[in-house]
């Protein structure tokens, strides 16, 4: 079961303020700048992704290609090569760190309190009931199962230059929120007992100014950090007050690791059938160009997309069911992955300048057109290599190639998983 | 594989021959805050490591040194304070710092490559990544039509059909004011608005675009490329009227009629994948901090084409970026 939430925002809102042009950004910032020296000279930040016509017109039309030329030559569902390390910050119950190419980089650190559970009989109340996000499929085994509140993961991000109250920050970090919580079962894991719970701060910080709209990055190192985020062991009985084990080597991982043979279990037959365990969740930003499709969007790719899309997806890996019989093909088995959910973003090109053609341009002089009147009507103007900036929405049909493209066996989903588990986690 | 995830590599030990080659090869070449000779009997030799300063660290509080770039003594004292990030370097016992980044700083006769980002009555400021933003007159951009015709009132009403904001423009510094900005000019059907390919910016000191000879050249099958001195580059379609074959006059004319149209001409698939492999090139030598100039870039899109013959791509260029990006820039700099 999946949910599917799309949500159109007519409105940019949710857009930080770099990718709105010139004009309005000066009437955001007027107040700031009001009482401030004239600095009228002074030149804007380096990084304002902000794109001529001709610019935007040469990569619409080089993605809207087929096959489509992408401005730094990748295959459509190529990623830039990523640079990551995880268990960075000792402080921390786990961290990770990742870079981009480009010089974009996120560290990710996990923190884990015991705190106090609101109450008793609220909780018991809840127990068994909530099935918020938890699939539907409740009071299944274990009182554990909808346990959780929403309120244990405490998510934020700070993006240098921006403010904690900025649209872009609350924006992502409701989107990987969503994400995280989405199935229920990592705020469950968060339980003690009935009067205690673990308290999970996730601190995301982007260590460079936005270059592209971060959420890939931001979303690939929150996976990492929670994958080695560990929690103490608990040693008390039941409804006691918690007490952990304080010797860091028999700590717990938050997410459950295959324990085959990285980890010697000591001596404790794991006969009792293992349940599935759900893995931390991955967003990706797909782009959408004409019928093109595109993953790991680069700036000049977002600046021109018709669609700008937000998938999070998650893996289940169930370990009582033994994979298939290994066949001698080299297909590997496929990985049970779950839509989780899919979110539009605004695109910016719909604010970008539209450029002018040159029938209607009187800096251009059209000497060797043959009629040499100007154009009158709409039809008599070469619109080619002229940008026009996108209106409407997408197809549906589109939004479901996506979703398939993302899923399926041998889609980008199960190639960004498998590229992630070969980071060493600890 | 559509994904690569790897590591981070350790940090780079440096070769024995560093630096390269130039300033001071004496063997004190590294900054020793201790003393002042090297001791004759020590017994084992520094090893050569660059250490980065932050700005605000004290460097030495000996006053044999002196300060030079990128330091700063406060008043009463003998402190000297490192005010930029970079490495130390010491000339005889002159102390400066080499910026990790630095902003453009502008000379007359650099051709730049700028973007509008203001309007004004009879001038345009151009952002070229200096400190401060250029402003471009009016006077001194080539007009449509005929060249050499005075300004008038209905021309600055119009300033905004010939450029406007996030425009890209290739112009050369004229005069450099008092504060450091600099003017420009487009006073040439060399320079003026930027179309027909993709942009690029490369920063830093230790790569970065180097002066050199050209700073616009052809390569390849029909790309023009314009390395700004200021660190912004354009790959572009080549234009018609600059190859030194075509009639001046004509050509002139025709460069002179489109240079403030925003309509991109017919670029058919071929010359965008070209553009796309120089880009790659470009980007590939600006990550591993290789200086940027003519001839760099014709060796490393040179390299490209051979690895891709050997690689045996199907489709098309391919990613530039990571491990084949570094194989290209070594092989670049092996020479």
């Amino acid at each position: 079961m999946c949910h599917r939430r799309v949500v159109e925002s007519n409105q940019n809102p949710d857009f930080p303020n770099q990718y709105l042009p010139q004009r309005e950004q000066r009437q955001h910032r007027g107040d700031e700048r009001a009482n401030s020296s004239p600095a009228a000279t002074m030149p804007p930040p380096l990084t304002h992704p902000l794109f001529s016509p001709p610019e935007l017109s040469y990569t619409h039309t080089s993605l809207l290609l087929q096959p489509p030329i992408r401005p730094d030559a990748r295959t459509p569902t190529q990623f830039r090569p990523i640079i990551a390390e995880t268990n960075i910050l000792p402080g921390t119950n786990g961290s990770a760190r990742i870079c981009f190419p480009d010089g974009n980089e996120a560290v990710v650190g996990v923190k884990a309190e015991v705190e106090r559970s609101a109450g008793v009989i609220g909780s018991l109340l809840r127990k068994g009931g909530r099935g918020e996000g938890g699939g539907g499929d409740d009071n299944e085994e274990e009182g554990r199962k909808g346990v959780g509140e929403n309120a244990w993961v405490e998510l934020t991000i700070e993006i240098p230059g921006l403010r904690d109250d900025d649209a872009l920050p609350v924006f992502l970090a409701a989107m990987l929120n969503e994400a995280l919580l989405a199935s229920g079962d990592l705020v469950d894991r968060l339980w003690i007992n009935q009067r205690w719970h673990w308290k999970l701060y996730i601190d995301i910080l982007l260590l460079s100014p936005p270059l592209s709209y971060p959420i890939p990055l931001l979303s690939l190192t929150t996976h990492l950090a929670l994958l080695s985020a560990r929690l103490p062991r608990l040693i008390s009985e039941a409804d006691e007050d918690p007490l952990f084990d304080n010797d860091w080597e028999a700590s717990i991982h938050l997410y459950p690791r295959h324990n085959k043979s990285s980890e010697p279990t000591p001596s404790k037959p794991t006969a009792t059938k293992p349940k599935p365990r759900e893995q931390p969740p991955v967003t990706l930003l797909v782009t959408v160009v004409g019928e093109n499709i595109f993953f790991d969007p680069s700036l000049e790719e977002i600046a021109v997309a018709d669609l700008l899309l937000a998938v999070s997806i998650s893996e289940t890996i169930d370990d009582s069911e033994p994979p298939p019989e290994p066949k001698p093909t080299t297909t590997k088995p496929p990985r049970n992955i779950r839509l989780l959910s899919l979110r539009t973003i605004d695109p910016p090109a719909r604010l970008t300048p539209p450029g002018v053609p040159d029938a209607l341009n009187t800096a251009v002089t059209q000497a060797e057109t043959p009629k040499n009147k100007a154009a009158t009507t709409d039809a008599d103007v070469d619109y080619s290599g002229v940008w026009v900036p996108p209106k409407g929405g997408s197809k549906r049909k589109l939004i479901g190639r996506i979703i398939q493209m993302v899923i399926e066996h041998g889609g980008v989903g199960e190639e960004v998983l498998e590229g992630l588990e070969g980071v060493d986690v600890g | 594989m559509a994904i690569t995830i790897t590591p981070p590599r350790p940090a780079a030990i440096l070769d024995p021959s560093y630096p390269p080659e130039g300033e001071g090869d004496n063997d004190d070449d590294y900054f020793d805050p201790d003393g002042d000779l090297q001791m004759a009997g020590r017994p084992t030799k520094r090893a050569k490591t660059t250490s980065i300063v932050t700005p605000g660290e004290t460097i030495t509080e000996d006053p044999q040194w002196m300060r030079g770039h990128g330091t700063y003594n406060p008043p009463n004292n003998t402190k000297i304070l490192a005010t930029v990030a970079g490495t130390l370097t010491t000339t005889n016992k002159l102390l400066s710092i080499r910026p990790l980044r630095a902003r453009y700083a502008p000379e007359i006769g650099d051709l730049v490559i700028g973007r509008i980002t203001e309007v004004q009555t009879t001038r345009y400021l151009v952002s070229l990544s200096s400190p401060l933003l250029s402003p471009l007159p009016l006077s001194a951009i080539n007009l449509p039509g005929n060249i050499l015709r005075k300004r008038t009132a209905t021309d600055s009403l119009n300033i905004r059909t010939y450029l406007s904001e996030n425009d890209l423009v290739a112009a050369e510094v004229q005069t450099l004011h008092a504060d450091g900005s600099a003017g420009l000019h487009t006073r040439s059907t060399r320079y003026g608005k930027l179309r027909n390919g993709v942009f690029l910016r490369v920063s830093g000191t230790q790569g970065g675009v180097a002066r050199g000879r050209r700073q616009v050249f052809e390569l390849g099958d029909g790309v023009d490329v314009y390395l700004g001195v200021n660190g912004f580059v354009f790959v572009a379609q080549r234009l018609h009227g600059r190859s030194a074959s075509a009639s001046a006059g004509s050509a002139v004319a025709e460069v002179a009629a489109t240079t403030y149209s925003s309509q991109n001409s017919h670029i058919p698939p071929a010359t965008r994948w070209e553009i796309a492999r120089v880009a790659g090139v470009i980007r590939a030598l600006i990550e591993s901090g290789v200086r940027v100039d003519e001839e760099m870039v014709r060796r490393g899109y040179e390299v490209s084409l051979e690895e891709d013959m050997v690689g045996g791509d199907k489709e098309g260029v391919g990613y530039l970026g990571g491990e084949k990006g570094r194989r290209i820039v070594r092989r670049v700099v092996g020479g």
